[in-house]
């Protein structure tokens, strides 16, 4: 018998938009770090619709989601899926926008199923209800992430937006009782961070499998609010010292902790890497190497609407653009840590220095690190604007509105 | 500030209270009286292990003393376990609670089927010893503090739940009775004597903190041993086409790659067997290969860890 050896994999993959760098722990195969020009997708980000009924102001949707239509239908999906099965996908993460926004999503999970693949909604638990739950499960559902915005009803549905933190909580239930697998996620910023021990105990109280605690990406809406959510420094130190004490003791939940990049010396691994494990299906079609890729400008990605997926992953230009290591500046380009970290995120390094080949800027090597440095300075008490462009009444209440 | 010979004392008897391993989950069954036959053997088995390193610990500790009269009292533990003459002290001891509880003196002896998790724990103890000064050395004895009281609460236990041991068999119990308040006087007044500055009296609590992590993994080694391992109902497992024979393990949040060795592991875990009878087994079918029981425990603590694989408690049926 040789050695039981086995190789961990665990994707990077967003979590409401918002993206989780993949883990320390997967050690993945030496094989994969050399420039290969379409490695296979592991995970593929279903973006089923845009549509929302919450507001977050650090949605990681493009800020012009209103204008991106649901073009991919029922069968087309299942097209999707399929192809993506044929190319070596194992997970997928059905998201948005909030997936259960689509009434047609039980047959969307079914054919999901039924390709082949692991099903994981990434749901912010309404509009979806637990009878509808329930129907995904019978439909081949195999887990949950939910978000909450903050411990306690008023806090969370003051950053949502709208009530909906008690219809959250049942969701949660119920896919306890359904048997599925439940992860909890909250992205972290100034107004929350000082409640991680009240979101660790409700986490533990839902008996989730595992807790995300995912600072902020300052991309998409959460770029335009950055002042009024960049955490202060104490803050963060304060709420890892919480979480690192809780990570000692092996009791459930799982607690996966991850810095916001403006505070860490180094970026983070994005996607996993562009174009090299993971696949992102926008709502209308486009394929992408994660989610905000649209943004750049002169890249050409392929619509899976009118192509076939696997052409779209290997052979789109945009797809292709910053596969491997050629198009690397320095200090990246000699840097040892280039295999870990692909130089970090593109579209961070566009939308903040002008070019998406620079140095992910949240790299404490990149010339251009001052931009992170100045920013980190300039957090400021401002009101949010919320997704879709209504400004915070004032302070921290925050106007509601009913769920349609 | 440096803490009074007092707060110093309440601050490692709180070490005790907080983390010694007589709350842990294992030893509240052993006590309880619901420990099955092959448990106990389990642990009598793998705590021989531990035993075997408490003088070699002892000795380490005896050479870092410049000082005879430390030495004079310290070197009377070691004749404790390892006796003056064959035959005799706190190992011998043990070897007959080992044949009183089934199992054959010359297969614990020979260290046969210790769990790769204990030896690491006890491993880790020797280390810790060898790697440190005299003072945290001591310190981390100090767990003998507590083992009076748990030496007391066993042969109740014993006397009173396994009555299928033979009483003969718990002399061991009998003699740490005794030795253990004894020795671990001496200690705390050393303890309380020489750390002095709050540097090293947090050096002391921190010590003993360490001791008590190495008492608790040794328990969680036996008792996942003893678990009911089976494939997570999280987890899908399906043919690995790029490898052929291995075997995907899909999770929410990762997907595991077993070779062909894993795959035969995970077949087996069916949450009837115990991970030492799934150990065995492959043992057994793999006579020829050297290891096979640890790979199999450090490959399902991997994959527990991972997710891939549910410890169940009690059988399915």
């Amino acid at each position: 018998m040789s050695r039981p050896a086995s190789g961990a994999r665990s994707e990077a993959k967003p979590s409401e938009g918002h993206q989780v760098g993949s883990e320390a722990e997967s050690a993945e195969p030496n094989e994969d770090h050399q420039l290969v020009a379409a490695p296979r997708p592991w995970n593929l980000i279903a973006e089923l619709t845009y549509r929302c009924p919450l507001r977050c102001p650090y949605c990681s949707n493009p800020l012009d989601h209103a204008e991106i239509r649901d073009g991919l239908d029922t069968a087309a999906w299942g097209r999707v899926f399929r192809e993506a099965a044929a190319l070596g996908v194992v997970h997928v993460g059905l998201t948005g926008g909030e997936p259960s926004a689509r009434r047609d999503l039980e047959a969307i999970v079914r054919a999901a199923a039924e390709a082949g693949l692991y099903p994981h909604l990434v749901t912010a638990g309404v509009p979806l209800d637990p009878s509808g739950l329930a129907k995904l499960a019978g439909a081949g559902l195999r887990s949950v992430q939910l978000s909450v915005q903050d411990a306690t009803a008023e806090r969370s549905d003051a950053i949502a937006g709208t009530a909906c933190f008690e219809r959250k909580l049942a969701i949660a239930r119920a896919a306890r009782a359904l048997g599925l697998a439940l992860t909890l996620n909250v992205v972290l910023h100034r107004r929350n961070l000082a409640r991680v021990a009240a979101l660790i105990e409700l986490a533990r109280s839902l008996d989730a499998d595992r807790l995300e605690l995912a600072n902020a990406q300052y991309d998409g809406w959460a770029l335009r609010n950055r002042e009024a959510l960049l955490p202060w420094r104490e803050q963060l130190d304060a709420a890892e010292a919480v979480v690192r004490a809780e990570q000692a003791h092996p009791a459930r939940p799982e607690i996966l902790w991850v810095l916001p990049d403006y505070f860490a010396a180094r970026p983070k691994p994005c996607m996993g890497g562009w174009g090299r494990r993971l696949l992102v299906v926008a709502p209308d079609g486009l394929v992408l190497p994660c989610h905000a890729a649209r943004g750049l400008p002169g890249l050409a990605f392929w619509s899976a609407a009118e192509r076939e997926l696997g052409a779209c992953w290997e052979e789109a230009p945009g797809m292709n653009a910053f596969r491997g290591e050629a198009w690397m500046r320095d200090p990246c380009r000699t840097c040892p840590e280039r295999t870990r970290d692909f130089g970090g995120c593109r579209c961070q390094a566009f939308r903040l220095t002008g070019e998406a080949a620079n140095t992910d800027p949240a790299c404490a090597l990149a010339p251009r690190h001052a931009v992170v440095e100045t920013a980190r300075r300039g957090a400021a008490e401002r009101p949010l604007v919320y997704r879709g462009g209504a400004l915070e009444a004032d302070g921290e209440s925050a106007p509601t509105v009913r769920v349609p | 500030m440096t803490w009074s010979r007092e707060e110093l004392a309440a601050r490692l008897r709180r070490v005790g209270s907080e983390r010694y391993h007589d709350k842990h989950p294992f030893n509240l069954r052993m006590h309880e009286g619901t420990l099955a036959p092959a448990e106990i053997r389990c642990w009598v088995r793998n705590r021989y292990y531990y035993q075997t390193r408490i003088p070699v610990k002892d000795a380490a500790i005896l050479a870092k003393s410049p000082e005879a009269d430390f030495r004079r009292q310290w070197i009377s533990r070691i004749h404790d376990h390892d006796g003056r003459a064959p035959g005799e002290g706190g190992l011998e001891l043990w070897l007959r609670l080992a044949e009183a509880v089934g199992l054959e003196r010359e297969d614990v002896a020979g260290l046969r089927g210790v769990l790769p998790g204990v030896r690491r724990a006890c491993d880790a103890y020797v280390a810790f010893v060898e790697s440190n000064d005299l003072l945290a050395s001591v310190a981390s004895s100090l767990t003998e503090l507590f083992a009076g009281d748990i030496m007391r609460e066993r042969i109740a236990a014993f006397e009173k739940h396994y009555a299928w041991v033979d009483a003969e068999g718990l002399a061991y119990f009998r003699s740490r009775t005794s030795q253990a308040p004894r020795d671990a006087a001496f200690g705390l007044a050393f303890v309380l004597d020489r750390a002095t500055t709050r540097e090293d009296q947090e050096r002391c609590v921190a010590a003993l903190e360490r001791k008590c992590e190495i008492l608790w993994s040794l328990l969680d080694a036996i008792e996942a041993a003893q678990r009911r391992p089976r494939l997570s109902p999280h987890a899908v497992s399906r043919e690995d086409e790029e490898r052929p024979g291995g075997l995907l393990a899909v999770l929410p949040e990762r997907a595991v790659r077993l070779n062909p060795a894993g795959r035969e592991i995970l077949e087996l875990c069916d949450g009837e067997r115990t991970a030492e009878a799934v150990a065995a087994l492959l043992a057994e079918r793999h006579r020829e290969e050297p290891r096979v029981e640890d790979d199999v425990h450090e490959f399902l603590a991997d994959m527990t860890r991972l997710g891939v694989v549910e410890l169940r408690k009690e059988a399915e049926s």
